[in-house]
C-alpha cells in the first residue's frame, strides 16, 4: 500500500490506540503491528510530532522489571483531533465502498 | 544489525538536530530495545522491525526543519507587531493628534459662543430692567424698551439651543475619542497575540 496514505492512516490509529489508556512506546508499538505492517520506528517520529503539537503528554513511570518507561497519554486535544480524523476516515471508506459497488453494479 | 550498530546510524543521521531533542530521540529507542529484550526478543530482530535508522533520522530532521520555520515565522510576527504598534503611533502623531487638537480647538470656540449668547440675553434684559435706576452707569442706545425685550428673548433661546446643541455635539466628540483609542488598542492586542 502507498506509504504517505498508511503515515495518514497511522496517525489515526495511534490517536485511537491511545484513547483507551496510556501505553509506554514499545507497547503502543507492539499493539499497532500487530494489526499494521509498517516498519515499526516510524511511530516515534509521529508520537513526538504529535506530542509537540499538544495531542499527547509524556510522562515516566517505573516499570516492574527495572528503569522507568516513558508512558503517552492523549489531551483533550487530541481527543477532538481524533473525532475529526476518525469522521474524516469513516467519510471517505463509505465514499470508496459505494464507489466499488456501483462498479460492480455496473 | 545490533542495538548499538542501530543507534550509531540513526544517531549520524540526526546530524543537524539540536542536541537535547537528539538525546532524547536516542533515548525513546534505547527504551524500545530493552522493553523489546524483556519481552525475550533479540537485538537484530528489533532493529529489523524498527526499519532503517537513516529513514528514520530523516524524518527526525524533517520535523525539527519545519520546528525552525515556524520558530523564524513568530520572529517576524514579533517584529510585524512591533512595526505595526510604531507606524501606528506615527500615524497618530501626524495625522491624528493635530485633527484632534483642531476638532476640540472648534469645539471650545462653538462652546464660548454658546456661552457668550446665552449670557448677551441675559445681559440685555437687565440693562433693560436696571436702566431706570442706574441711567449714569447704562444707556440703551436710543432703541425701544419692546425691542429690546423681544431681542433678549430671541438672543437668549439661540443661546439655550446652541448649548444644548454642543452638549450633545460633545457628547458625540467623547464617544468618537473613545471608540478611536479601543481600536487602536484592539489592533496592537492582536498584533501580540498573533505573536
Amino acid at each position: 500500500m502507498n506509504v504517505q496514505f498508511k503515515k495518514g492512516v497511522l496517525e489515526l490509529c495511534v490517536l485511537v490506540v491511545l484513547c483507551r489508556r496510556d501505553y509506554y512506546g514499545y507497547e503502543l508499538v507492539h499493539t499497532i503491528s500487530e494489526n499494521i505492517d509498517i516498519a515499526e520506528g516510524t511511530i516515534y517520529p509521529l508520537l513526538r510530532r504529535l506530542t509537540k503539537e499538544g495531542y499527547f503528554t509524556t510522562y515516566l513511570r517505573e516499570s516492574e522489571e527495572g528503569p522507568s518507561r516513558k508512558y503517552y497519554q492523549i489531551t483533550e486535544k487530541g481527543q477532538t483531533y481524533k473525532e475529526d480524523l476518525l469522521q474524516e476516515w469513516t467519510h471517505f471508506v463509505s465514499s470508496v465502498s459505494n464507489l466499488i459497488q456501483e462498479e460492480e453494479v455496473a | 544489525m545490533n542495538k548499538e550498530q542501530f543507534l550509531n546510524q540513526l544517531k549520524r543521521s540526526l546530524s543537524g538536530v539540536p542536541e537535547t531533542e537528539k538525546k532524547d530521540i536516542l533515548y525513546d529507542y534505547e527504551e524500545h530495545f530493552r522493553s523489546g529484550m524483556e519481552n525475550g526478543q533479540k537485538e537484530e530482530e528489533i532493529a529489523r522491525s524498527l526499519g532503517n535508522p537513516r529513514v528514520l533520522g530523516k524524518s527526525y530532521r524533517i520535523g525539527s526543519l519545519l520546528d525552525e520555520s515556524r520558530g523564524g515565522r513568530r520572529a517576524a510576527n514579533v517584529l510585524r507587531a512591533v512595526f505595526a504598534s510604531l507606524s501606528l503611533g506615527f500615524f497618530n502623531m501626524i495625522i491624528t493628534v493635530p485633527v484632534f487638537a483642531g476638532l476640540l480647538a472648534g469645539l471650545i470656540g462653538l462652546w464660548a459662543g454658546a456661552v457668550s449668547l446665552a449670557v448677551t440675553g441675559v445681559a440685555v434684559i437687565l440693562a433693560v430692567i436696571l436702566q431706570p435706576l442706574l441711567p449714569a452707569f447704562i444707556t440703551l442706545g436710543g432703541l425701544s424698551i419692546p425691542f429690546l425685550i423681544f431681542a433678549s428673548i430671541g438672543i437668549s433661546a439661540m443661546g439655550l439651543l446652541t448649548l444644548i446643541g454642543m452638549w450633545k455635539l460633545s457628547q458625540w466628540f467623547i464617544k468618537i475619542t473613545g471608540k478611536y483609542v479601543q481600536f487602536n488598542l484592539r489592533i496592537i492586542k492582536k498584533q501580540e497575540a498573533r505573536a
